[in-house]
């Protein structure tokens, strides 16, 4: 009897380990990334193994600029990427169809001169990071984009938790300050787009809001504050994001 | 003589078929909040194909998702809440509002031992206390706007507390996390019967005849056919007068549609009325709305809204409704509050 109940349990453990790596190891999920410190999310959440937690295997693809980069996303060689605003919002006007669904670090302008000019902060606004995705995906693209913001939502706690991280990833020797922030922040992207002077007459009124998928970092944030309500960070997080509340009651009798 | 009969009512029900078949089609999405009931009771009735639209019921599980069914043009028409229609007209989608389906039906729930503390109709009764909310939810939303419009500064007054769910506000209530959640049908009956909360109030105390979810639908749609849609809100006009007159077959057609206990069902819509099914636009209360969202911080822009909001369509509906039954004291009384509300 003792024999049969270890044997089950045994079989019941390789049924979930197998399940689990079957989920950790599906289809390689190639996500690009600038050399850049604001793209320091997308490493922190390799090296913590968040992607893995979040049931994804991702290879870390490096881009030397913003260009090359979105030309491979465009291209299909790689699924996702961390790329400079300023940059993915050109390619979205000029009919790229990429669409924005989480944010990254920004520089902050620091100095006097940052104080007597805000066309410093401008321009480094536009060099701040943004997670793009290519216009449309297969079957199961919006599960996996919601498990890779969360891997990266959990990379910025993580970032929290251990600044030292952030170090360690940073590029360059003289960089600005940055401010990480995961979340896409539509409005934000809006005065960007404006400033930049990008929307077309021939654009329908929605033609940005379109391209900002921001409903994945919703449902990312949302999972994470299930699995842990009381955590300071995914409460802060949430309190600065804009989404769509949950409305509604179980369609079941309760 | 019997085959002539046979044969005559065959054709009837073939003609029958085949004017339904004509009717201009929608497609309705909606959520399963008992205070939508309106719809059920149109097409159960009849209502929908009397006043000559061919109505399509879709359920959906969150206002995110029939927000997006409704801009990929999957819907015709929706109600998905007042703040998710209003946050996508923000972003530049071209959505109209119509109508509305529900008017109040927010509550603030305690623990019972908490309730003499928070009793009376007085809103200071919440100063210095830790609120649970959704943010963005109606509740939320018009919670402070009656804070606002009661004198509390509740940014310095009121600590609010985040959750992702209804479900996950009651848990905090339930454990003491916060003094008092906000909550909204049916989550308020169900924390009580279920976790031995109470209610302590219900906003409409507060702030009456607030807006809850309102009808939206393309504009385009809307420009294009208006008269299909002046026919929907007739059907739903009646509805609302046979919810306001026959509440046990109102209460049957709610429960048998939303699947939810029938206690709960009367409970909140006859007995404590927390919430109102009425298809007024509520013009007034959607700018109203919007401006405690611009009040709270949640959204940077301004935006014209009242460019979004078309209430001639029902007010065209209401008139035709009320030419056929000119008499009708409910009719009536639907006009005085549209006159007041819009």
């Amino acid at each position: 009897m003792n024999r049969l109940f270890v044997l089950t349990l045994f079989m019941v453990g390789v049924l979930l380990s197998g399940v689990k790596s079957g989920e950790a190891g599906g289809s390689l999920f190639r996500l690009g990334y600038l050399e850049h410190t604001g793209a320091a999310l997308c490493r922190i959440a390799q090296l913590k193994g968040e992607y893995a937690q979040e049931g994804l295997k991702v290879e870390l693809v490096r881009f030397s600029d913003s260009r090359s980069g979105l030309a491979a996303l465009e291209q299909g060689t790689i699924h996702a990427g961390a790329f400079e605003v300023g940059e993915g919002l050109k390619a979205i006007a000029g009919g790229k169809g990429f669409r924005i669904i989480a944010g990254g670090g920004i520089p902050t302008a620091t100095g006097p001169l940052a104080e007597l000019d805000d066309r410093v902060q401008q321009r480094l606004d536009l060099s701040g990071i943004v997670i793009l995705i290519p216009a449309t995906g297969g079957a199961g693209e919006k599960e996996t984009l919601t498990r890779l913001t969360a891997a990266l939502v959990r990379a910025y706690r993580s970032s929290r938790a251990e600044p030292e991280l952030l170090r360690s990833k940073s590029v360059g020797t003289d960089q600005p300050i940055i401010h990480f922030d995961p979340y896409p922040d539509y409005y934000r992207l809006e005065r960007l787009w404006k400033r930049l002077d990008l929307h077309s007459s021939t654009f329908p009124p929605d033609f940005l809001a379109n391209h900002v998928y921001e409903e994945i970092y919703c449902d990312a944030l949302d999972r994470l504050l299930d699995s842990a309500p009381d955590d300071n960070v995914y409460k802060e997080l949430s309190g600065k994001a804009v989404c769509v509340p949950d409305c509604c009651p179980k369609n079941k009798k309760q | 003589m019997k085959s002539i009969v046979a044969v005559f009512l065959l054709l009837s029900l073939l003609a029958t078929a085949s004017l339904a078949a004509d009717l201009p089609k929608l497609r309705v999405g909606y959520i399963p909040e008992p205070a939508h009931g309106l719809y059920f009771v149109a097409r159960d009735k009849g209502y929908f194909k009397e006043e000559g639209v061919d109505v399509e019921l879709f359920q959906f599980g969150s206002a995110a998702e029939g927000m997006a069914a409704l801009k990929a043009e999957k819907l015709d028409v929706g109600t998905f809440g007042t703040t998710a229609p209003l946050l996508f007209i923000s972003k530049g989608s071209e959505f109209t509002f119509i109508g509305g389906i529900m008017i109040g039906g927010q509550a603030i729930i305690t623990r019972p031992e908490r309730l003499a503390e928070l009793s009376g109709h007085d809103l200071k009764v919440y100063k210095g206390k830790k609120i649970g909310l959704v943010k963005l939810s109606t509740g939320d939303v018009v919670f402070k706007g009656a804070l606002k419009k009661a004198g509390i500064d509740y940014k310095k007054d009121i600590t609010f507390v985040e959750f992702g769910t209804a479900a996950a506000v009651v848990e905090a209530v339930k454990k003491g996390a916060v003094d008092a959640g906000l909550v909204w049908p049916p989550h308020f009956s169900l924390a009580e019967k279920n976790q031995g909360l109470k209610v302590a109030h219900y906003i409409e105390e507060f702030y009456p005849k607030y807006t809850c979810c309102r009808i939206v639908a393309p504009t385009a749609k809307v420009n294009a056919d208006k008269e299909t849609y002046r026919r929907f809100l007739a059907a739903l006009i009646r509805a609302y007068r046979f919810y306001k007159t026959n509440e046990n077959e109102t209460v049957a057609i709610y429960t048998k549609s939303l699947k939810i206990d029938e206690d709960i069902i009367r409970n909140e819509t006859y007995v404590k009325r927390v919430a109102e099914s009425n298809p007024d636009p509520l013009r007034k209360g959607i700018l109203e709305f919007w401006q405690h969202i611009l009040d709270a911080g949640y959204i940077p822009n301004d935006y014209p809204i009242d460019k979004h909001i078309n209430i001639d369509i029902y007010k065209q509906a209401l008139d035709s409704v009320v030419k056929k039954n000119p008499k009708d004291k409910i009719y009536q009384e639907m006009l005085a509050f549209y006159k007041k509300n819009n």
